[in-house]
C-alpha cells in the first residue's frame, strides 16, 4: 500500500515537472484585443480567429464585443483611443472614420507594412477612403457600395434592357407603368430621408454628372457648380413625386426595400444585403424575378457608387503593433475574405477573392456587384466628415423637398458652410 | 425644538442634498462649463480652448438654431393647447359615476405607460405613406389621394404633434382628474336647488375649482413638451427640410453625431434657461392660485 502511495505521488512530481518544462519551453503567448461590434453572425468570426490561432500559436487574440449600432460604436472606440488607453490593440473603422483617427493621432500608420504592392491586391475605393495625406491607416475587410436592382421579368416583358441612363430609366419605367397599369407601382425607389443615407443617394447622383462636393486637392467646395445642381434639380424635379413616391422623402432603406419587394417599384438603390432579403421568398414577393447591376448615369459620365463598409485600424499607442499587424494581415487574407464571403455574405476587398472558382460558383451574384465595388468612391475625406454630413443632409433635404427653391443661392451658402469646416478640418493637419 | 434637535434634522437631509448635488447639480454645472469651451471631439489638436460666450454669440446668429427655436415653439403651443383640452374632456368623463369606469381609467393612461420609443415608431408606421392606417382610414383603396404625411414638412409636424397629443392627453386627464375629486359635492347640489343648469355649473363650480390643478398641468406638459426629442428622432430624424428638427435634437445632433460638444451644450444650456423661467413662472402663479383656493 504505501509503496503505491509513493509511486503515486513520484509519477504525480513527474508529471508537474513535465508540464513545467513545457511551460517554460513554449513562449507565453501574446495577447492581442480586438475591439469589435456586435456582429450578425459571430459563428463566422469565431471560425476565422480559430484558424488565426491554429496558425499562430505565439497569439493570443481576445475578442471584446462593443455595440451594434455604427454611432455607438464609434462612441466607444473613440472613448477608449482618445484616452491612450493600451489594452485595445485591433478595431473596426467604418468607411468614413479613417481620416478622423489619422488626424487624432488614434490610428498606426500602417504604411510601412502595407506595402504599395499589396495594396494594390485590394479594390481601389476602400484604399483611398484609407488614406490620408498619403498615408494609409486601415486595411479593407469588406466593402459595400450602392447598387442598381431591378424588375428582369418586367424589363424582360417589355423588352429592354437594363438603363445606363437615369433618362432611359424613367422612359422605360414610363412605358411599363403604362402597361402594367397597376395602382401603385413606381417607377424608383430609394433613401430620400434627411440621414446619412441621402448623402450616399445624392453623391450617386452628382458624380455621375460629373460632379463632386469638394475638390478634395484644393479644398474648395463646388457644391454650386452646374454638375451639381444639374443632378440635384433632376432628382427634385424628375424623381421626388415623380418617378419615386412623395413619400421616399422619409425613407432609410428599410422602407424603400419594402416598396421594391412587395412589387410596387421597378427599379431601386440599396447597398448589397438587400440581394438577399429580395430573394428570399418568404419575406419578398419578387424572389427569383430580379437583376442587379450598376445605377445608370447623365449621358457623358460614367456610372457612379458611393462606398460603405468596414476596416481593421491598429491603435497607436498599442504594445503589440506586430502581432496586430499579422492578425488584420490573416484577417484579410484571400482564405478568411473567402469564410466570410460564403458563410456571412460579405463582399470581399481583394480582387482575387472574386476569381475564386468556389466564390463564382456560389455567390455567383457577386460577379453582377463587381462593376460598381470597383467604382465605388468615398464620400468627403475629412476629420470632420460628421459636420459636413450634416450641413449636406440639410441641403439635399430642402432641395428636394421645397419645389422651386433657389437650388444655385442654396448650394453656394452651402458651399462656403463646408469650405470652412473643410478648412477647419485640414488646417490642423499643417 | 432644541439646537441639538435641529442639527439632527439637518444632518438628516444631508444624503438627499447630496444625491441632488451630485446627480442633478453637478451635470447642470458641466455642461455650462462646457458651452464656454471650443471641443470638437475629431480635432483633439485644437485642445480645449475657453472661449467665453463665443459659443452664445454664434448660437443667436445661427439660423438653423432660430428654425429650430419656433419649431419647437410651435410644437410647445399646439400640444399643450390640445392636450389640456382633452384632458379636460377625458377627466369629465372618467370623474362621472358609470358601469365600468375603473377599467376606463386604466384604459385611459396606457398610451402615457407606453414608452415614447415604441408609440413613436407606432406613429411612424401609423403615418407611412404606402401602407400606413391613417391612409386607409381617411381615402380607403383610392391610393392616389393618399397623403406621404411624414414627407411634407407642415404634415410631419403636425405628425408629431399628433403623437405627442395622443401620449400624453391622458397624464393631464389624470392630474385635472385629481382637481375634480377634491370639489364636494353639495356645492354641485347646491347650485341645483338655485337651478343652475350643467354650463352653468360647470363655468361657476368647475372651472374655477380646477384652476390650480390645471395650472399644475399646464406646467407640466409645457416644460416636457419643451424638452422633446424621442418622438422626432424615431420619426423624422429632423427632417423633412429641418421640418422637425426640434433644439433638443438639434444639440443632440451637434454633440454626439458632429462632436461639438461646446456648441452642443450651449444649446442644452439654452433651453435649460428657457424651461428654467417658464418654471419659475408658473411656479409663482400656481403658488398664488393655491392660496387663493384654499383661503
Amino acid at each position: 500500500m504505501k509503496t503505491l502511495k509513493i509511486m503515486i505521488i513520484a509519477f504525480g512530481i513527474a508529471g508537474l515537472l513535465c508540464i513545467g518544462v513545457q511551460f517554460a519551453w513554449a513562449e507565453k503567448p501574446t495577447t492581442v484585443v480586438f475591439l469589435t461590434w456586435k456582429p450578425n453572425q459571430p459563428e463566422v468570426w469565431d471560425t476565422a480567429i480559430k484558424n488565426f490561432h491554429q496558425k499562430n500559436p505565439d497569439i493570443h487574440i481576445k475578442v471584446q464585443v462593443g455595440p451594434h449600432s455604427s454611432t455607438e460604436y464609434h462612441a466607444i472606440v473613440a472613448q477608449r483611443l482618445k484616452n491612450r488607453d493600451k489594452s485595445v490593440d485591433v478595431f473596426f473603422m467604418d468607411v468614413i472614420w479613417p481620416p478622423e483617427f489619422a488626424n487624432a493621432g488614434w490610428a498606426l500608420d500602417l504604411t510601412s507594412r502595407f506595402s504599395i504592392k499589396e495594396q494594390d491586391k485590394f479594390l481601389p475605393g476602400p484604399i483611398t477612403a484609407n488614406t490620408y495625406h498619403g498615408k494609409i491607416y486601415g486595411v479593407p475587410c469588406y466593402l459595400g457600395a450602392g447598387l442598381f436592382y431591378y424588375r428582369e421579368d418586367l424589363l424582360k416583358k417589355y423588352n429592354f434592357k437594363p438603363p445606363t441612363l437615369w433618362e432611359e430609366m424613367l422612359t422605360q419605367g414610363q412605358v411599363i407603368m403604362q402597361g402594367e397599369n397597376e395602382p401603385g407601382l413606381h417607377i424608383y425607389s430609394g433613401q430620400f430621408k434627411q440621414y446619412e443615407g441621402l448623402v450616399c443617394d445624392m453623391m450617386e447622383f452628382i458624380w455621375s454628372n460629373g460632379g463632386a462636393v469638394i475638390d478634395q486637392k484644393t479644398g474648395k467646395a463646388i457644391l454650386d457648380d452646374p454638375t451639381v445642381v444639374d443632378a440635384v434639380s433632376f432628382v427634385r424635379d424628375r424623381i421626388i413625386g415623380k418617378a419615386a413616391p412623395r413619400g421616399a422623402i422619409n425613407y432609410e432603406e428599410p422602407e424603400s426595400l419594402d416598396l421594391f419587394i412587395q412589387g410596387k417599384a421597378i427599379f431601386h438603390r440599396n447597398w448589397p444585403y438587400a440581394w438577399a432579403v429580395a430573394n428570399d421568398p418568404k419575406k419578398s414577393k419578387v424572389a427569383g424575378k430580379i437583376g442587379v447591376g450598376s445605377l445608370p448615369a447623365f449621358p457623358g459620365h460614367s456610372s457612379a457608387s458611393t462606398l460603405g463598409g468596414w476596416q481593421f485600424g491598429v491603435n497607436h499607442y498599442s504594445t503589440h503593433p506586430e502581432e496586430a499587424w499579422r492578425f488584420i494581415h490573416f484577417m484579410t487574407s484571400h482564405e478568411t475574405q473567402k469564410i466570410l464571403a460564403l458563410q456571412a455574405s460579405l463582399a470581399p476587398t481583394r480582387k482575387s477573392v472574386y476569381q475564386d472558382p468556389e466564390i463564382q460558383e456560389k455567390r455567383a451574384h457577386l460577379k453582377a456587384f463587381l462593376p460598381a465595388f470597383e467604382r465605388a468612391s468615398p464620400r468627403p475625406l475629412s476629420p470632420v466628415y460628421p459636420m459636413i454630413s450634416q450641413e449636406l443632409q440639410r441641403f439635399f433635404s430642402q432641395a428636394i423637398t421645397e419645389r422651386g427653391s433657389d437650388l444655385s443661392g442654396m448650394a453656394a451658402a452651402t458651399s462656403v458652410k463646408i469650405e470652412k469646416l473643410f478648412k477647419l478640418g485640414a488646417m490642423i493637419q499643417e | 425644538m432644541t439646537r441639538k434637535d435641529q442639527n439632527f434634522y439637518l444632518a438628516l437631509l444631508v444624503p438627499a442634498i447630496a444625491v441632488l448635488l451630485l446627480f442633478i447639480a453637478a451635470p447642470i454645472v458641466h455642461s455650462f462649463f462646457l458651452s464656454f469651451h471650443r471641443i470638437i471631439i475629431g480635432l483633439p489638436q485644437l485642445k480645449t480652448p475657453f472661449v467665453g460666450l463665443d459659443n452664445y454669440r454664434e448660437l443667436l446668429n445661427d439660423p438653423v438654431a432660430r428654425h429650430s427655436f419656433w419649431v419647437t415653439i410651435i410644437f410647445v403651443g399646439t400640444t399643450t393647447f390640445f392636450e389640456l383640452l382633452i384632458g379636460i374632456l377625458l377627466a369629465l368623463l372618467i370623474h362621472h359615476r358609470f358601469p365600468g369606469r375603473g377599467a376606463l381609467r386604466a384604459c385611459v393612461l396606457i398610451p402615457w405607460a407606453i414608452p415614447t420609443v415604441v408609440s413613436a415608431q407606432m406613429w411612424r408606421f401609423l403615418f407611412n405613406d404606402a401602407y400606413g392606417v391613417i391612409n386607409y382610414a381617411i381615402f380607403g383603396a383610392n391610393i392616389s389621394h393618399y397623403i406621404p404625411w411624414l414627407a411634407l414638412p407642415p404634415t410631419a409636424l403636425l405628425s408629431i404633434v399628433v403623437a405627442d397629443i395622443w401620449k400624453t392627453s391622458s397624464f393631464a386627464a389624470l392630474l385635472i382628474l385629481a382637481g375634480l375629486q377634491v370639489i364636494p359635492e353639495e356645492l354641485y347640489q347646491a347650485a341645483k336647488v338655485d337651478g343652475a343648469v350643467v354650463w352653468q355649473r360647470f363655468l361657476h363650480i368647475t372651472w374655477p375649482l380646477i384652476r390650480p390643478a390645471l395650472l399644475v398641468a399646464l406646467l407640466f406638459r409645457t416644460i416636457d413638451a419643451f424638452r422633446v426629442f424621442d418622438l422626432a428622432f424615431v420619426m423624422t430624424q429632423g427632417g423633412p427640410a429641418d421640418a422637425t428638427n426640434v433644439l433638443q435634437l438639434y444639440g443632440y445632433k451637434k454633440m454626439f453625431v458632429e462632436g461639438w460638444m461646446g456648441y452642443g451644450s450651449a444649446i442644452s444650456v439654452c433651453i435649460f434657461i428657457m424651461v428654467m423661467v417658464l418654471a419659475i413662472a408658473y411656479v409663482r402663479m400656481v403658488g398664488r392660485r393655491l392660496l387663493e383656493a384654499s383661503v
